[in-house]
């Protein structure tokens, strides 16, 4: 019997959690975004040391301080972001770290040989001697995965694998998965997908908010009650808010297509929706499912495939981030450190950041720095904004919810048309969140367009007119107001509007 | 062709410096760190070295077995560029400093500090260190006679135990990069090194040990440097280690095409020294200073073939990126 | 997220502690090696570097007289770092400056200001090429800049040796190896003296360029600070993703603050063989002075203000270097720069510590400011 106990109480990440993991079964780790499941793993896979809690292999207690570590006693792991070195091949990556040598030089036979046996038993079609720059993404994941049975692990961790994957490919990975099952290794199972975890898992421990929620037997279960355990039934503070006052369209998106970086899929595929003045909608879903692509081919920061946006009548599917900008569109970014801010500069050279070429701030050329100044501070105090020195304080030395205020004033105090705010409550305490909602709403009273794109649940029902949520780059249902769990289905696909979800 | 014979053999003791030192600048940024540095690093080796050369012609052992002495030139250049190198390897692995910023700093260091030491061992004003006469591989060397034919000018006129040593250095570094698990491991390291800190390997050793090789090869390449010129060790190298770095982009990072471009710009550099005694070239009538526009090449070459594969370059992924344990 | 006491006092005392400590240990460096070198005359040799300059009105005006080029190297090397760029090709586009200068005065028989313009225009010309090379095909500005810096060395050889009229040998003297004295072929082009030679006892060097290089800087420090297009350059320096979300043009600004480094370090190149007592000589290597650029601009944390100072420094110790012969070379002043420089590498690391010793001393004076 393989055990594992893992716990440690304090730090957030992962609070007092209890993970048992037996000998031939496929153990699934369920939880939203943030619930702590990757740091979980890293613990046990030697990349982060744990404050408190041990760790138990076979019933002794062992001590992971390096992926060594956890290689030397049979843990393997499949990285959502693949390991692998591009320009070397197959086989390269594999015997990576594990090489045999024989008077100094490389032997490739005897790894070329158990390489393909590994292959055959367990179907995983791979060719050893091609360039992982050249290989699909499918085929990559099954070089991670020979990567593990090389080393004769015999814990695997697949940390969400199959976003990256087609249903095909998923379909596949979950045979080889029940095979490993059946040699009698041991599989941790990282997703969020309800289905999958029906299919293919045995048990199921659920995480929420770095809390251990409970593990259940998959038999004895359905997917309601996991998307219960994952969503939970905590209601938010309510947010008081008007009826809307729906008024034109603002944006018109029309088959919207936007290439990913990460996979040569398409990341967003083929999306419409429209978004009027006066309503807040919200675009739902876990992350990783197009959201942040959507967003960077609305604003501008990458090219669009195909499809076509307009903004109040005016087709700015190829206009320049200055002209969507001058068109009326706001985005308050989801990394506010990466393209919200620029740290280095003071409160009140970010406050003009968008508009420092406007005529109120700059004469020839010239900036005014007088009306920089007074536009800062009005900007500070009817957003109370608080910072150390006012409008000459470095942004980097605010905190954080300060720098999100100081970006929502100057996004607002725009006076656009359309606000796209991308997780605007990210990272925040609960004053601030509090804050930043009361604004959102007031600028969907005020009669503009809100689209906010969030991936806490709780915020999309508080604020939210209107409900789209997305799954693998395509909007799955559509709602006025949803029940949490309803929601949760179609967030991991286990549902869709129009067609019934493949089983 | 004896002049045939003269231009290979010149191309060949040119060729050798650069090779050595592009080949130093490959591992290097195979590990994952750019070494702007390598011209410094041949200024110390060669610095070293010829002192070492110098010794052994007063004290008399070097007239008395001239290849051991050149050998143990080799050496002590090589171990000085090592030495020379970890001040780099310091900066860039464990402060995790702006690389080209190090390697500027020690490419001004390297040629004051070898003229300063040059006077203080020399005296005021003696700024270059002659190189002894004996150190030439000659028929001599083997027991023969002088002679003047095509072969005899290809093999015995022109060159040093450097060359025997950069064609063994050449195998080995080939060898060392494309089989062996070091050379895989350190490859890795220069790509992908989350990847390669996943599967257990020490990125910083790695690193490291990237770097210490560079030195190795650059220190060896700076006395080749200066015994392949043969008027003498002026705290200079000419210039020879950013063009080895030319070397290496032209070479795309892969010994056998480094061994061409090096061999390519060497015969650029013979062009440019002798180009008047050269029959064959093209003259450009009225045209003075040709020597100029061959020197000029091989720099605009370098620049077009950048223009033209830098979409495809195959640097090091993560060359110049000081790598972090922590983030991932 | 870092919550220090941000104040803008408070960042520029760390920038000037440790411009002080890297020049403290640089000199520290030097003296040691002196100190190894030839114990007994370590003493002489380290006050002679550090007293010369302030020795003779004659050095001093050699010191004002090198700055200049040294401060516009620095400035144009600062000016590339405020935009994320890293321009080690400050020698070439120098070098290009020279020329282009020295044609106007020599061939065109331009007045000396006109000169100075077309050493803008060479060496804005020479910044191009990184410049545009970075924007269009992503090459490395710092591969892109060394090889232009020797392109243009034997550029400016060839057309030098062949175009006669250049050179010394045309103008009465009997050296081709260097252009033509400035005294002999057009007086006009020398930088006007403005009586500067009399307050500083009739130094040959002494002239108007450093009035010009310290105009250059202030006019460099209003750019960058006063103007749209200095914030568009600093923010795309910073952070160049914000400045893609801010709707800023991040290539045309690359190409833009590469002209005009590369019109910096020309307009140094004029200013220095314009002043009629040195004729460029036919060069075999890079000429240093642009690398000298480098350590004024990282002794100044690329603040054009600062580069006034920092020049001044680097070539009060070059003029005291050169005292220092016979008994050590006068490349020991390379060494101290060269710690200077290596120390700057790991700059951020040093102001950290900086930061922390003040904190300590400040104690309870440094509360945290923040809500």
């Amino acid at each position: 019997m393989l055990h594992i106990t893992k716990e440690f109480p304090g730090i957030k990440a992962n609070d007092d959690i209890t993970l048992q993991l037996k000998k031939g079964e496929i153990h699934a780790l369920l939880g939203e975004n943030g619930a702590g499941k990757s740091t979980l793993m890293s613990v046990l896979f030697g990349l982060y040391q744990a404050e408190q809690g041990e760790i138990r292999k076979n019933g002794k207690t062992v001590h992971i301080k390096d992926p060594n570590e956890a290689n030397r006693l049979g843990i393997g792991m499949v990285h959502q972001h693949f390991k692998l070195v591009e320009c070397f091949t197959v086989l390269d990556n594999i015997i990576l770290g594990v090489e045999d040598t024989k008077r100094g030089f490389l032997q490739y036979d005897s790894a070329r040989k158990k390489v393909m046996e590994l292959s055959q038993k367990y179907g995983l079609r791979v060719d050893p001697d091609a360039l992982i720059s050249d290989i699909s993404v499918g085929m990559q994941q099954r070089v991670e995965i020979l990567k593990m049975l090389y080393r004769d692990n015999e814990i695997l961790i697949f940390d969400e694998p199959t976003a990256v994957l087609t249903p095909q490919e998923i379909k596949e990975l979950m045979a080889i998965m029940r095979g490993f099952k059946e040699e009698g290794k041991s599989i941790l199972f990282i997703t969020h997908k309800l289905q999958e975890i029906m299919a293919v898992a045995d048990r199921c421990s659920v995480l929420r908010k770095g809390k251990y929620i409970g593990t259940v037997d998959i038999a004895n279960t359905t997917r309601e009650e996991l998307s219960r355990m994952m969503v939970g039934r905590e209601v938010a503070f309510d947010i008081q808010k008007k009826s809307p006052q729906v008024g034109d369209v603002v944006l018109s998106v029309k088959d919207l297509v936007v290439a990913s970086k990460a996979h040569n899929n398409n990341a967003v595929k083929g999306v419409s929706f429209e978004v009027h003045a006066g309503e807040i909608v919200c675009i739902s879903g876990i992350e990783g499912n197009g959201q942040t692509e959507l967003v960077y081919g609305l604003t501008g920061l990458e090219p669009v495939k195909s499809g076509s946006i307009t903004l109040c009548g005016k087709d700015i599917t190829h206009a320049s981030i200055r002209e969507r900008s001058k068109d009326g569109m706001s985005h308050i970014p989801e990394d506010r450190h990466k393209y919200g801010l620029v740290l280095d500069y003071t409160l009140e050279q970010n406050m003009v950041l968008q508009r420092y070429w406007e005529p109120e701030f700059q004469n020839h050329g010239v900036i005014r720095s007088q009306a920089v100044r007074k536009y800062a501070q009005k900007l500070i105090d009817k957003f109370d904004v608080r910072s150390g020195q006012g409008p000459v304080t470095i942004a980097r030395s605010m905190s954080g919810g300060n720098q999100q205020k100081a970006i929502i004033a100057r996004e607002i105090d725009k006076n656009p048309q359309l606000l796209v705010a991308v997780q605007p409550t990210r990272g925040l305490d609960v004053g601030a969140i509090e804050y930043i909602h009361q604004q959102l709403i007031a600028e969907r009273d005020a009669g503009r367009a809100v689209l906010l794109i969030s991936l806490e649940l709780d915020e999309v029902r508080s604020l939210s007119d209107r409900i789209l949520v997305i799954y693998e780059g395509e909007i799955v249902g559509d709602f006025e107001k949803a029940e949490m769990e309803e929601l949760g289905l179609y967030m991991a696909g286990a549902k869709r509007q129009g067609k019934e979800a493949a089983k | 062709m004896t002049v045939l014979a003269n231009i290979i053999s010149l191309t060949v003791i040119f060729a050798v410096p650069l090779l050595l030192v592009a080949l130093g600048g490959m591992y290097s940024e195979h590990s994952g760190v750019i070494n702007l540095a390598l011209e410094g690093i041949m200024v110390i080796g060669a610095l070293c070295g010829c002192f070492l050369l110098r010794a052994f012609d007063q004290n008399g052992f070097g007239k008395a077995h001239p290849q051991v002495a050149m050998l143990l030139a080799i050496l002590i250049a090589a171990a000085a560029g090592v030495a020379f190198s970890l001040l780099l390897a310091f900066a860039a692995i464990n402060l995790k400093a702006d690389q080209t910023i190090g390697g500027t700093a020690l490419n001004i260091f390297a040629p004051a500090f070898a003229v300063v030491v040059t006077w203080a061992i020399q005296g005021q004003g003696q700024t270059t260190i002659q190189i002894p006469t004996w150190i030439k591989i000659t028929q001599e060397t083997f027991g023969f006679e002088r002679t003047d034919g095509f072969f005899a000018t290809l093999f015995f006129k022109y060159q040093y135990l450097t060359t025997p040593v950069a064609i063994i250095l050449f195998i080995v570094a080939w060898l060392l990069m494309y089989k062996t698990k070091f050379g895989l491991r350190l490859r890795a390291c220069g790509e992908h090194p989350q990847a390669a800190d996943s599967v257990g390997i020490n990125v910083y050793r790695m690193r490291y040990a990237g770097v210490m090789i560079s030195g190795f090869l650059a220190g060896i390449g700076g006395l080749a440097y200066v015994i392949a010129v043969g008027s003498g060790f002026s705290s200079s190298v000419g210039g020879y280690g950013f063009l080895a770095l030319a070397v290496m982009i032209f070479g795309n990072w892969k010994p056998f095409t480094i061994l061409g471009s090096a061999l390519i710009f060497a015969l650029f550099k013979v062009i440019a020294a002798y180009n008047s005694s050269i029959p064959f070239l093209p003259k450009f009538e009225g045209l003075k200073d040709q020597s100029s526009l061959y020197q000029m090449l091989p720099y605009i070459v370098t620049m077009v073939v950048l223009v033209f594969t830098s979409k495809k370059s195959k640097a090091p992924k993560a060359e110049g990126i000081p790598y972090d344990k922590g983030s991932r | 997220m870092t919550k220090k006491k941000p104040l803008a006092e408070n960042q520029m005392l760390i920038s000037i502690l440790a411009s002080v400590i890297s020049i403290a240990v640089g000199l520290l460096f030097g003296f040691i090696l002196l100190l190894i070198l030839n114990p007994s005359k370590a003493g002489v040799g380290m006050s002679a570097m550090l007293t010369t300059g302030f020795g003779s009105l004659d050095k001093f005006g050699k010191v004002l007289y090198q700055a200049a080029p040294l401060m516009l190297c620095g400035l144009s090397v600062g000016f590339a770092f405020k935009t994320g760029l890293f321009n080690i090709g400050a020698s070439g586009q120098y070098t290009m400056g020279a020329f282009f200068a020295l044609i106007g005065a020599i061939v065109l028989h331009l007045p000396w200001w006109a000169c100075l313009l077309l050493s803008c225009v060479g060496g804005g010309i020479w910044g191009i090429f990184p410049g545009l090379f970075k924007a269009l095909f992503n090459v490395n500005e710092v591969i892109t800049s060394i090889m232009f810096n020797w392109i243009g060395m034997f550029l400016v050889n060839l057309l030098l040796a062949n175009t006669p009229i250049m050179l010394a040998s045309a103008w009465g003297a009997s050296n081709s190896d260097r252009t033509a004295d400035l005294n002999v072929a057009n007086p006009s082009a020398i930088i006007p003296k403005a009586g500067l030679d009399k307050l500083f006892g009739n130094s040959p060097w002494i002239n108007i360029s450093v009035f010009i290089a310290i105009a250059v800087a202030i006019l460099m420090w209003f750019i960058l600070q006063k103007t749209t297009f200095g914030y568009e350059l600093k923010a795309c320096g910073l952070n160049k993703e914000a400045s893609r979300y801010a709707g800023i043009n991040a290539n045309r600004n690359i190409i833009l603050s590469m002209i005009i480094a590369g019109a910096l370090s020309g307009l140094g190149g004029g200013l220095y063989y314009l002043a009629g007592t040195i004729q460029y000589v036919l060069e075999k290597s890079v000429l240093g002075m642009g690398f000298d650029g480098i350590p004024v601009a990282l002794l100044a944390n690329s603040h054009p203000i600062g580069t006034i100072f920092s020049s001044l420094f680097i070539s009060y110790i070059k003029v005291g270097g050169s005292a220092m012969q016979p008994n050590f070379s006068s490349e020991t002043i390379n060494i101290i720069i060269a710690v200077i420089i290596y120390l700057a590498a790991f700059a951020l690391l040093m102001r950290g510590v900086i930061m922390k010793l003040l904190k300590k001393l400040a104690g309870k004076a440094d509360k945290e400011v923040s809500a």
